[in-house]
């Protein structure tokens, strides 16, 4: 029986190189058993600093860094009420409220529905430095699946603190090995730390992919004197990811990994754009597919 | 062409939806836009674009599963400039097919009578929403399904109806209990059902985003006017029994912008107050909505 934390869930080499996502972005999290011996399933919380090399443009914690966070939290949750089975995760809706936080982040999350295949979470995120504010809503859906090999048992009720900062902290593209750039199309080098236990592309850098690749899309298409501004476009404005969905549709192995965007229209200083994510050296497949409401900040 | 659902006193039937499916995992769908469906901004309710998507996306899923047939398990439409006619096309294509899961995104078009895009510069260019749906893959002979799959399924059909002679919301018989606590109800009627005898995932839809908008436009005021822009909706279980209630609370205003969001979570009363589905509702003033553009 191999007994591990949830960050060895996450990065089963601990101390090596893939603890380095569940670390970047300092998830503390803690089990909720249900109380008075009622068969339900436990419930998680957890706590993200907002640190500011982690803040996007609306001034908080940009949304993949919130939606790693959130993957992590489901992630946990929905494989422990399927032991000793595991899950992987299929699909996240996210409704993002506030773009601003003090920080820091709670979690809460709680199993809405367990399936034969599937298991469908639902997670809040409020900013505890500012009055519980809330953040974000996300309803999460996981595939149940066979381990394989790996054996995954818990020490219950599961805990793990607060990683401590970073001494030299790295921007989200620096640390997912994102290429600079603007337009629609956007590059990741698939990093061995940017890896889950099963050798696949984490969900909380697809997650940060999709969200550099949707604004600088926005911003492309603005800076393109083909499609223009319709209006006028006479101060520039900051931009930033907000409701998001991502439809994980099959894992992302070799890379490089392209984010490929094409920005579909929007109102009221929201604009949506579809993210269609290729695993290039994998016969270029679809790997994800994702839609972005990017907003004027 | 019949393929014996809907029967023609049915909600489905009413929207006058005709279907159309490729010869490969693609499908269209549409409906003529009226008055009785369309919300405060000029276009077609988002509620009622993600019935029409969610037919589009279960005609391809009919086709490319059977003789297994699908549940619904989530479905999220964005409706970025009104959707205002002539005709609302959705047009849907598989992306993955897995062992459970079928995915399947869909676009939405405003359409003239003949089938041509309506194009207004630039913007016609693009769609008026786009919708992604996840179904679940249930056995041909599953024992949740008393549906007997059809062995053929046809390349067109229409579901044909006399037509909704009032507002959708009063067709459905929905009302509106506490607009300020976002609770409405609806009762459950054969009218709605779909192939399990059950709320069809559409009307579901249409009571979260009914729902959703009630609560947003009293938070900010009462006469508050706001229209539904985006819905993600997860599916958990089947509205039976009823009456089918909500219960919804205000997220916030997205900083610095017109668009706020809800939580409704609705449940079906008569099975004892069971959580069936859960959506998150976008929303914004009409005027605002009403200005969508390519932006």
């Amino acid at each position: 029986m191999t007994e591990v934390s949830p960050d060895d869930a996450v990065a089963p080499d601990a101390g090596g190189p893939r603890r380095l996502v569940a670390e970047y972005f300092r998830l503390q999290q803690w089990e909720i058993p249900p109380t008075g011996g009622q068969e339900r399933f436990s419930e998680f919380g957890g706590r993200a600093p907002v640190d500011d090399h982690q803040r996007g443009a609306g001034g908080g914690l940009r949304m993949g860094g919130l939606l790693t966070s959130v993957d992590s939290i489901g992630g946990i949750l929905a494989g422990l009420s399927v032991q000793p089975d595991w899950i992987v995760t299929t699909s996240m809706m996210a409704t993002i409220a506030h773009l601003s936080h003090r920080g820091p982040l709670r979690l809460h999350g709680r199993v809405l529905r367990r399936g034969r295949n599937a298991v469908v979470t639902g997670l809040d995120v409020v900013d505890e430095g500012n009055d519980d504010l809330a953040v974000a809503a996300v309803t999460m859906t996981s595939a149940v699946l066979d381990p394989g090999g790996m054996s995954l048992e818990f020490v219950r009720p599961v805990r793990s603190p607060m990683p401590p900062p970073n001494p030299d902290p790295q921007t989200p593209e620096e640390f997912f090995d994102i290429e600079p750039g603007e337009g629609p199309m956007t590059r990741l080098h698939l990093a061995d730390r940017l890896r889950n236990p099963w050798g696949i592309l984490h969900g909380g850098a697809v997650a940060t992919l999709v969200d550099v690749a949707a604004c600088r899309a926005v911003a492309g298409e603005r800076a393109d004197g083909a499609h223009g501004d319709p209006r006028g476009n006479e101060h520039a404005v900051a931009l930033a990811a907000g409701d998001t969905v991502i439809h994980y549709l099959r894992p992302a192995r070799v890379g490089p990994v392209e984010a490929r965007c094409r920005v579909l229209g929007g109102r009221g200083g929201r604009t949506l754009v579809r993210v269609a994510v290729h695993d290039v050296g994998a016969a270029d497949r679809l790997v994800d597919l994702a839609s972005v409401a990017v907003l004027d900040v | 062409m019949s393929i014996g659902y809907p029967p023609a006193l049915h909600f489905l039937s009413d929207l006058g939806i005709e279907a159309q499916v490729g010869p490969g995992s693609d499908a269209t769908a549409r409906i003529r836009v009226t008055p009785h469906v369309t919300a405060t901004d000029g276009g077609v309710r988002a509620g009622v674009l993600a019935t029409l998507v969610d037919v589009v996306g279960g005609a391809v899923a009919a086709r490319v599963l059977r003789p297994d047939w699908m549940a619904t398990a989530d479905l999220t439409l964005e409706v970025v400039r009104p959707a205002a006619g002539p005709f609302v096309e959705a047009r849907a294509t598989v992306v993955r097919r897995g062992r459970t899961t079928l995915v399947i995104e869909a676009g939405v078009f405003n359409v003239l009578d003949e089938g041509s895009d309506v194009t207004v510069g630039v913007e016609g260019l693009r769609p008026v929403g786009w919708a992604t749906m996840t179904f679940a893959v249930l056995p041909g002979q599953s024992p949740t399904s008393n549906l007997e799959v059809p062995g053929e399924l046809p390349d067109r059909w229409a579901f044909v109806g006399d037509g909704l002679d009032r507002p959708v919301v009063e067709a459905l018989s929905i009302s509106v209990v506490d607009a300020a606590e976002g609770r409405i109800s609806m009762p459950v009627q054969d009218y709605l059902f779909n192939s399990f005898g059950a709320v069809q995932g559409g009307v579901m839809a249409l009571l979260g985003e009914v729902a959703g908008a009630e609560v947003l436009g009293e938070a900010v005021g009462p006469g508050g006017n706001f229209v539904a822009t985006d819905l993600r909706v997860a599916y958990l279980a089947l509205g039976r029994v009823g009456p089918i209630v909500s219960r919804s609370r205000v997220l916030a205003a997205q900083d610095g912008g017109p668009h706020r969001s809800a939580v409704v979570e609705l449940f079906d009363a008569g099975a004892g107050d069971r959580l069936t589905t859960v959506i998150n509702v976008g929303a914004m003033p009409a005027a605002a909505a009403a200005m969508g553009s390519g932006w």
